[in-house]
């Protein structure tokens, strides 16, 4: 049974009066609880596919299927989605500046309508299961960017989601921070049974995963 | 308000110093407070000046006066009668009668003319202008005088001085011309009222001193009545009824058909000069625009995460909206307070004085009424309101992909 899918997903850009074919008719389906990389040369359009999978933005053709509903991310119904089934990692943090730790892992729960204590409470837990019961009262930059990156990965989990869409999680970090993000990504995914669809483009690493799909002038491969 | 809007005006609260005590906000809250501040002091000040002039025109003149319609003088018994008939409305506080003329006033070779007004001292009927002798005492014995202090100034006499009155009696002609009655009283008292006209020309005397010159018997000429203060300004309502209760005989006059007319025209000024100032609101609204862009262009990553997470831009647009808000409100009460203290330097201060001749009255007073202070906080928070509104509809246009890309 798959979690997510996208079929024959097409997407181009224009630049400077040309017409850039990102994605010429992807489609991959993600079974629950299976950890998938997608790998491919940096601008070949993997980030592309993900926000595509992940309802951030429309292809110009092709569908997205979630739980088995066809969805699109102008419906009325994406932003729900995007609460609830789905989490979110980017290589840049986008934690909000203005809240603490605790505060930026809690946000996904109180959109869902969870009550700001209970809210903040679970995000406690979450953090220190995740190592960090030491810095939920540190704004982000008061932590290390590893340590950024796992309270992003926290708020991307804090809704029990059914998939997380890592866009290259550890991009940024060096390779002793960039291990650990991946050995947790890993560990959730063995004690929670969330499924993973990370794009990246460090490719020993992209061998943790279950699958692994390269991306190449438009077309989607399984390796 | 939902579970998110509620989430971030808890942190506002909770740690303002980081959320609402901004550099970015610093600006536009001195806009405002500066704003704010100038048209509440503008308007402290002009309704100071309402309310003094007002004060000062009730205070001075006569509510309403009742003269004969022939201009004949009332007779000892007809006074007290009219007194007895007309003390029985409740709206009625003090009938003071009176005897009026003009004269001239002499002083180290300077004329002035004057307003001579006379009443009975023996304590029979009570004395409407004890209140403003400021210098002196306000119980004449005869031969003595209360001048205003203007007329004083520029006649240059004090307190024991002598004043000489002169009053021109068209039946005394002699070969040489009119011969004028002249007379030298002591200044006893020295009035001042705060009103210039009345000050410049006011002269008061005894009943029995003013017969003396008029070279009559008995009576007065006119009846002063003050109404109890509530219904001051009903005067030329209460003039009409009484008109129509005392007949032909009689011609009752108010306050308001000499002076109101400058009290609606200072009115008029007072909200002339609110439209103008809350331009100046209107301008610090265009500052609060700025920071309302700048802070939505600076917080582009944040509201792509609160997107990407599932918040609706009406959410997101709610939140920016409790923030400057309440950094906008808290502004214009600064603001608000910031014209009281204003206002309050300007009456405390000694550098500048208002000429009398020009604004009726010589000191400037600030006055704070609670319903010029709602009105300024309701114009000023619906300008500034609206101008935090307009760049909102960045939020809407702003892609997610777009913030997510350009990282």
């Amino acid at each position: 049974m798959h979690c997510l899918a996208g079929y024959n997903l097409t997407k181009s850009y224009i630049d400077s009066d040309q017409r850039i074919d990102v994605l010429k008719g992807c489609s991959l389906e993600v079974e629950e609880a299976r950890i998938v990389c997608i790998t491919g040369q940096s601008g070949c359009g993997k980030s592309t596919l993900l926000h595509l999978l992940g309802l951030l933005d429309s292809p110009d053709a092709g569908e997205v299927s979630i739980g088995g509903r066809k969805v699109t991310s102008q419906s009325a119904e994406a932003s729900l989605i995007r609460n609830k089934e789905l989490g979110f990692v980017f290589q840049f943090h986008f934690l909000i500046e203005d809240l603490n730790a605790r505060e930026n892992v809690a946000l996904p729960l109180i959109i869902a309508g969870e009550s700001t204590s209970k809210a903040l409470h679970r995000a406690s837990d979450l953090l220190a299961s995740l190592g960090l019961a030491e810095r939920i009262f540190r704004y982000p930059n008061q932590l290390s960017g590893g340590e950024q990156q796992r309270v992003s990965l926290a708020r991307a989990l804090i809704n029990n989601p059914r998939i997380i869409l890592a866009d290259e999680p550890t991009g940024n970090l060096d390779p002793t921070h960039s291990s650990e993000v991946w050995q947790m990504m890993q560990e959730l995914n063995k004690q929670q049974g969330q499924a993973f669809i990370i794009v990246t483009h460090d490719l020993q690493s992209a061998r943790l995963a279950h699958q692994t799909y390269n991306l190449d002038q438009g077309i989607l491969n399984p390796v | 308000m939902d579970n998110l809007e509620r989430f971030f005006l808890s942190r506002y609260f909770r740690s303002p110093k980081r959320n609402l005590l901004r550099f970015s906000f610093l600006f536009m809250t001195l806009g405002i407070v500066l704003s704010v501040g100038i048209l509440s002091a503008g308007l402290n000040l002009f309704e100071g000046y309402e309310r003094s002039l007002k004060d000062v025109l009730l205070g001075s003149l006569p509510h309403l006066s009742i003269q004969r319609s022939e201009g004949t003088y009332f007779s000892e018994a007809e006074t007290d009668s009219l007194i007895t008939r007309l003390h029985k409305f409740a709206f009625i506080n003090r009938i003071s009668p009176v005897i009026q003329y003009s004269v001239m006033s002499v002083g180290n070779s300077k004329v002035r003319g004057a307003n001579l007004s006379a009443y009975d001292f023996s304590g029979k009927y009570p004395l409407p202008f004890s209140r403003y002798v400021q210098q002196g005492t306000s119980n004449l014995n005869s031969k003595e005088i209360i001048v205003g202090s203007y007329l004083a100034s520029e006649l240059g006499k004090s307190l024991g001085d002598t004043l000489k009155i002169v009053y021109p009696r068209l039946d005394r002609i002699s070969a040489l011309g009119m011969f004028p009655a002249e007379y030298n009283f002591r200044i006893a008292g020295i009035y001042r009222s705060g009103f210039y006209e009345t000050d410049r020309s006011l002269l008061i005397c005894t009943s029995t001193d003013a017969r003396e010159i008029l070279e009559i018997l008995a009576g007065f000429s006119k009846l002063e009545i003050n109404l109890r203060s509530r219904d001051a300004d009903q005067a030329g309502k209460i003039a009409s009824e009484l008109q129509i209760i005392l007949g032909e005989k009689y011609t009752v006059y108010s306050w308001t058909q000499f002076s109101a007319g400058l009290l609606r025209l200072v009115a008029m000024e007072k909200w002339l000069i609110f439209i103008i100032f809350s331009f100046l609101v209107l301008i610090a609204g265009i500052n609060v625009i700025s920071t309302v862009t700048t802070l939505i262009l600076d917080k582009k990553n944040e509201i792509a995460v609160l997107k990407t997470v599932g918040s609706h831009a009406r959410s997101i647009k709610r939140i920016f909206v409790l923030q400057t808000g309440l950094v906008s409100v808290l502004s214009i009460i600064l603001g608000q307070l910031f014209g009281m203290l204003l206002s309050f330097l300007v009456e405390k201060q000694h550098f500048y004085k208002l000429k009398g001749d020009v604004y009726f009255i010589d000191s400037l007073k600030a006055s704070i009424s609670p319903v010029n202070q709602l009105v300024i906080f309701g114009a000023a928070f619906m300008i500034v309101f609206l101008c935090i509104h307009f760049p909102l509809k960045q939020i809407d246009k702003q892609q997610i992909i777009e913030i997510l890309r350009n990282q």
